[in-house]
């Protein structure tokens, strides 16, 4: 017990820092000039040196100089860690009078958490350094901590990640001393994060998590898996895998680091105005789109469409983000009206794409339609190898396997064209339709309007040989009608309902939306039947088809053989028909 | 009979071994829990003692000597202390009254303290009124980067100025 | 035979259920018998700490006046409403004020268990006082209860430290410039002074530290020591042989004693009683009395007449605090502001006294006196070894010791008073009228 206590007692005196010190107080003598300061420096003791900063929000108490006793002891500029001289810099303020820098960011006032980040109350460099894994904030750019990920390690090193901790108060647009803020912000805005994400002050997007307090919330560790592996921390986020070198990464993080709902710059009533008053943004609902000429109005439309980073995602010219539609023929593909009502409200057009609603006016989506409408320039493809490479490829893959660079972030995905089972299925009539005409509330083109319906077959033909490869064999005919018999009475679809909700929500899900429990592990995923432009182009006959036989290459089955009769599927199809209903307006209410 | 002896006298010294060994046993035993009990009551004293107050620091920096013209007596109040410059020499006086503990006010004659009619004159000696003692003198120290510092932790005789 | 009793039955099991549980509570009947009665003293865990018997010049009031009693009671009530008020007080520089304001606002009964809490500190001080006063006058610290005595002063500083330490709590300009002064006079004592001011401050000046620390003082440790002491000092008064009384000092001639009655079983060997004893527990045995020897003397069962006495004053005690604390409200001043110290700023009223000598003379007044002043309380019983006059106020025999006590306890209570009415601004001699 004896040994245990006197084990005990060394373990709380005798410190590291206690040795710092000492070593301090020798080497100070040894530098010093008097013999009074000499007699001084024998007689301290090592004790606790800390500041109390009360003016950064919650008291931060700060013993960094305990270990760190010679940061304001201009002689110890060229020794060794802890014992050196915190660095002065003009870049932080610091100015040079009569041969003396004078320190601008006084400990005294700031201490050292406040920029440093890391564990101001800690005296052991495991927790003062925020070493330790539970700890929030760990030195900025100086210390991983053991549970990051090995690959990220080398990237979150480095000083530049303090100008996250600068911008809490120069929180201005073009501070000097944070370029990377600065840079990771022009950043936000040019790779469109402002789309989704929400940052108070800066954006609104509704889509994705509200990053105004990232920086306060993560760790730079994370922020930078956020951005390089979107699925690491959710399967099913939508974030588009951006193509971004290092060091815009790099810039991004150090700007959502900086992100952390402060602003120690701002007054309260500031801070209050900018929380309770509303911006007031023009009310273009009621305004009518100015009448501008033609060519004025798609220079105006260029301009925007420039300016806002469309490319961030889609391809247009020379610049392609690689991850949405290629919009280069899109006055071919599409008319204004349904541009100007896709911008308004993508999801009013394709239900499940990922494409944020933007805040423009209306004559400013006019006037991006417009100039989407004057891209009228056929491509120039003559095999329909070479058509299929710059037109479909870019969605069903090089190889014609749905993989794509765009796959991941369409819904319904591009079809898995190798599928033999399905494509010896299908009857080749409906894809001639399919290519020439598209396929309504999804994000496959009408490429007839492109290629010319010779070009299309050839392209079918092209696709059929060189990806599916299996040769068709004869269909055998399926006998199902052509309408509906079942009337369309409350009483059938009820029951349709109740069918629906028995056999088919467990993939379609509950709300037919193919959202159902067993989707994500289902490939291809079972179809949204609340797509209405889906839906309706649908006809009877190939409801039937689907429900009684099944699609072969996929998971539906046919539900014949589980005991579905043709009157229950008609009152399926009835129910399916009743949340579909046929109207001009878009499928959800738009704002 | 010399075995049963010889075995007597066995048993007598093991016996005494044996009063010998739980001897030095319970010895030693009461030494460790002894000095255990002595490192405990001395840790708890220890543990008692702060070694981080979170109260205003005692040490802390005032400003470049420049700041302190020659002839002046500044006030610090929040830090209840009054810098006093003669010529070149500096000097910390403690405003906290010594009867009681309030903040002395500077007068022309020195030093007035509102609470209880103490009165002390240009060096803090005690001129009248309850207090006890005179205002004691604190530290003065410049530190490497071109700050005076005042250290209250540590009284300096009254009339002993740091020479800047 | 196994099993001789009949299983009851679950209806008639349930029946007897309420007597069942009650008696397995409940093992005695209530006392109808000399034997039931003196038998209550250890089938009870409560009241085991009662005697048997009693003398009966203990129970009048005239004697103690119930001051030990009333003490102890206060002490209890401040024990169960400073736990209460625990529930919604913090101990934090930025809260305590406000949560004083809460319970005075918006908890139920706050403002009356606060001003209870209040008043039983006040009362308890002076009663504590007086009770010290009363054992002193009585010459009841005498032989054998020098150590109880001694008990009893330790208990007297720590109710007056326990005291000290909540009344910074509400973290007012009243408490803190209290304890400011409080402190400082603590400050004055010789070599330690400081190193103790700084230790129970845990800062050089009174702050969240020092809240802190006084806090745990307050709920935590002294009411763990009081504890102690008050358990010490009961059991003193048992093993000194009960409270003091007139006729103390016959011993019975207790050498008679050892021929039994013809029809008592004495199951014990005599055994000369050099205590003043009038039973002991060998002498409980099977018969009309319980003590060795039968000779007829003034003792009465505890109970029911000591404990009736102990009920009395209980329901007294806590009547007349209820009532104060229906009349008058504990006061709350402005929050603490260090910068404006009031003018002038004085000490709670037990410490005035030294507050007023310290005005004379700040070491003399803080700390010399004081300690003598303990000193001598302390060193009392072994000083008068004079073996008369106990039991009895004011006894002729005792009239020197007599004196010298009323002296210095009027001249603490003069200075009391002076420093309460009669001390103004900056600590000049003003008029209360």
């Amino acid at each position: 017990m004896l040994i245990v206590h006197g084990v005990v007692f060394y373990d709380q005196f005798f410190h590291r820092w206690e040795r710092q010190q000492t070593a301090y107080f020798d080497q100070a003598r040894s530098l010093s000039k008097s013999e009074q300061e000499r007699a001084e420096l024998d007689a301290r003791k090592p004790r606790i040196e800390q500041f109390m900063v009360t003016s950064f929000g919650d008291m931060r108490v700060d013993r960094c100089g305990t270990c760190h006793i010679a940061a304001d002891d201009p002689r110890f500029q060229n020794h060794a860690q802890p014992l050196r001289t915190h660095s002065y810099s003009a870049a932080m303020g610091d100015v040079q009078r009569n041969g003396h820098w004078e320190r601008r960011h006084k400990f005294s006032d700031f201490g050292c958490t406040v920029c440093h980040d890391g564990q101001g109350r800690g005296l052991e460099n495991k927790y003062s350094h925020g070493e330790d894994p539970f700890w929030p904030e760990p030195l900025l750019g100086y210390v991983t901590q053991a549970n990051w990920r090995a690959e990220f390690r080398p990237h979150l090193k480095g000083v530049e990640y303090m100008e996250a901790n600068c911008a809490q108060c120069h929180t201005e647009e073009n501070f000097a001393g944070t370029p990377h803020v600065n840079r990771g912000r022009k950043l936000f805005f040019s790779m469109n994060c402002y789309g989704c994400h929400r940052i108070e002050g800066l954006s609104e997007g509704t889509l994705a998590p509200d990053l105004t307090e990232a920086g306060k919330k993560f760790r730079v560790d994370y922020l930078w898996e956020s951005i390089v592996d979107p699925r690491a921390n959710l399967a099913t986020s939508f974030m588009p895998k951006f193509n971004l070198g290092d060091e815009d990464v790099k810039s991004l993080v150090i700007f959502l680091k900086s992100r952390r709902g402060i602003n120690f710059a701002e007054t309260s009533l500031e801070r209050y105005r900018s929380t309770h008053v509303s911006e007031t943004k023009p009310q273009a609902a009621t305004m009518k789109p100015a009448v501008l000429s033609t060519r004025a109005e798609t220079g105006h439309g260029e301009q925007l469409v420039t300016e806002h980073a469309c490319t961030a995602c889609h391809k247009l010219g020379v610049r392609d983000g690689g991850i949405a539609p290629d919009l280069s023929f899109e006055g071919l593909l599409k008319d204004e009206d349904w541009l100007t009502e896709h911008f308004r409200n993508p999801r009013s057009r394709i239900p499940d794409s990922i494409m944020p609603a933007f805040r423009f006016s209306d004559e400013e989506f006019g006037a991006m339609a417009a100039y989407l409408g004057s891209l009228k320039t056929p491509p120039r493809v003559n095999e329909p190898a070479d058509a299929f490479k710059t037109l479909c490829a870019r969605c069903h893959g090089e190889k014609g396997d749905g993989k794509g660079i765009t796959a991941l972030y369409l819904d319904p995905a591009p079809r898995d064209l190798t599928k033999a089972a399905f494509m010896n299925s299908k009857p080749r009539d409906r894809f001639v339709k399919s290519i020439e005409e598209g396929v309504a509330g999804t994000s496959m083109p009408a490429w007839g309007k492109v290629l010319g319906e010779q070009q299309a077959r050839s392209v079918l033909e092209y696709t059929l040989a060189t990806f599916t490869r299996e040769p068709a064999r004869p269909l055998k005919p399926h006998k199902v009608p052509e309408t509906n018999p079942a009337a369309a009475t409350a009483e059938s679809v009820t029951h349709g309902e109740q069918i629906f909700v028995q056999r088919c929500a467990g993939c379609h899900g509950r709300k037919a939306d193919g959202k159902g429990p067993n989707s994500l592990d289902i490939v291809p995923r079972p179809r949204n039947l609340r797509n209405h432009a889906f839906v309706n182009a649908l006809t009877d006959q190939r409801m039937f088809d689907s429900i009684l036989y099944g699609v072969q290459g996929t998971a539906m089955p046919a539900w014949i053989d589980y005991g579905l009769s043709q009157q229950d599927v008609g009152d399926i199809i009835n129910f399916i028909r009743s949340i579909n209903p046929k109207s001009s307006g878009s499928q959800y209410a738009s704002r | 009979m010399p075995v049963a002896q010889k075995g007597h006298r066995e048993s007598v010294e093991i016996d005494e071994q044996v009063i010998g060994r739980r001897r030095l046993l319970t010895w030693l035993s009461g030494f460790g829990l002894f000095g255990s009990a002595i490192l405990s009551a001395f840790s708890n004293f220890v543990f008692i003692k702060p070694r981080a107050t979170y109260g205003p620091p005692t040490r802390f920096a005032i400003g470049k000597p420049d700041e302190f013209p020659p002839g002046t007596r500044i006030s610090l109040d929040v830090r209840r202390v009054c810098v006093v410059r003669d010529g070149n020499k500096l000097a910390a006086i403690s405003t906290t009254c010594t009867h009681l503990g309030c903040i002395v006010g500077v007068s022309d004659t020195g030093f007035a303290c509102p609470c209880h009619g103490s009165r002390f004159d240009q060096d803090g000696n005690v001129t009248g009124g309850p207090a006890p003692k005179s205002l004691p003198w604190f530290k003065v120290s410049l530190k490497p980067n071109g700050d005076l510092e005042v250290d209250k932790g540590i009284e300096v005789p009254p009339g002993s100025y740091y020479n800047v | 035979m196994s099993d001789t009793t009949k299983d009851p039955g679950l209806l008639a099991t349930i029946k007897k259920l309420p007597g069942n549980v009650w008696n397995s509570i409940f093992r005695n009947p209530l006392p109808n018998s000399d034997l039931e009665r003196a038998s209550t003293s250890f089938t009870n865990f409560f009241l085991h700490i009662h005697p048997v018997k009693v003398h009966k010049n203990t129970l009048r009031p005239i004697y103690t006046m119930g001051l030990g009693l009333i003490s102890f009671f206060l002490f209890l009530i401040l024990v169960v409403t400073g736990i209460l008020l625990m529930f919604y007080y913090v101990p934090s520089t930025t809260q305590a004020y406000d949560r004083m304001l809460d319970l005075r606002g918006s908890v139920a009964f706050g403002i009356f268990l606060r001003n209870m809490h209040r008043w039983s500190a006040h009362g308890m001080v002076a009663v504590v006082f007086l009770h010290l006063c009363r054992v002193f006058l009585t010459g009841a610290y005498k032989r054998p209860r020098e150590f109880n005595w001694v008990l009893g002063v330790l208990m007297l500083l720590v109710t007056l430290f326990l005291s000290f330490t909540g009344y910074l709590l509400p973290w007012d300009q009243l408490a803190f410039w209290a304890i400011t002064v409080g402190t400082s006079i603590a400050g004055y004592a010789p070599l330690v002074g400081q190193q103790v001011k700084f230790l129970l401050l845990g800062d050089a000046t009174v702050g969240q530290e020092a809240l802190l620390r006084f806090y745990v003082l307050h709920v935590a440790v002294l009411p763990t020591l009081l504890t102690l002491l008050i358990a010490v000092h009961f059991w003193r008064i048992r093993k000194d042989g009960g409270l003091s009384r007139p006729a103390d000092a016959v011993a019975p001639a207790l050498s008679m004693q050892t021929e039994p009655a013809p029809n008592v079983a004495l199951s014990v060997t005599a055994v000369p009683v050099a205590r003043k004893r009038l039973y002991g527990l060998q002498g409980f045995v099977r018969g009309p009395f319980t003590k060795i020897g039968n000779i007829p003397d003034d003792s009465v069962f505890s109970w029911p007449n000591l404990l009736m006495a102990e009920l009395f004053v209980f329901v007294l005690t806590v009547a007349a605090i209820l009532c104060l604390s229906l009349m008058f409200n504990a006061p709350l001043e402005e929050p603490v502001n260090v910068m404006h110290p009031p003018n002038p700023a004085k000490a709670p009223w037990y410490f005035l006294g030294l507050q007023e000598m310290v005005s004379y003379s700040a070491f003399w007044g803080g700390v010399g006196v004081p300690t003598i002043f303990v000193l001598l309380l302390l060193a009392a019983p072994y000083l008068d070894r004079n073996p008369k006059g106990v039991g009895r106020w004011f006894a002729r025999e005792r009239l020197l010791a007599n004196t010298i006590f009323i002296t210095l306890v009027l001249v603490n209570v003069i200075f009391i008073v002076i420093g309460t009415f009669f001390r103004g601004p900056n600590w000049s001699f003003v008029s209360p009228w």
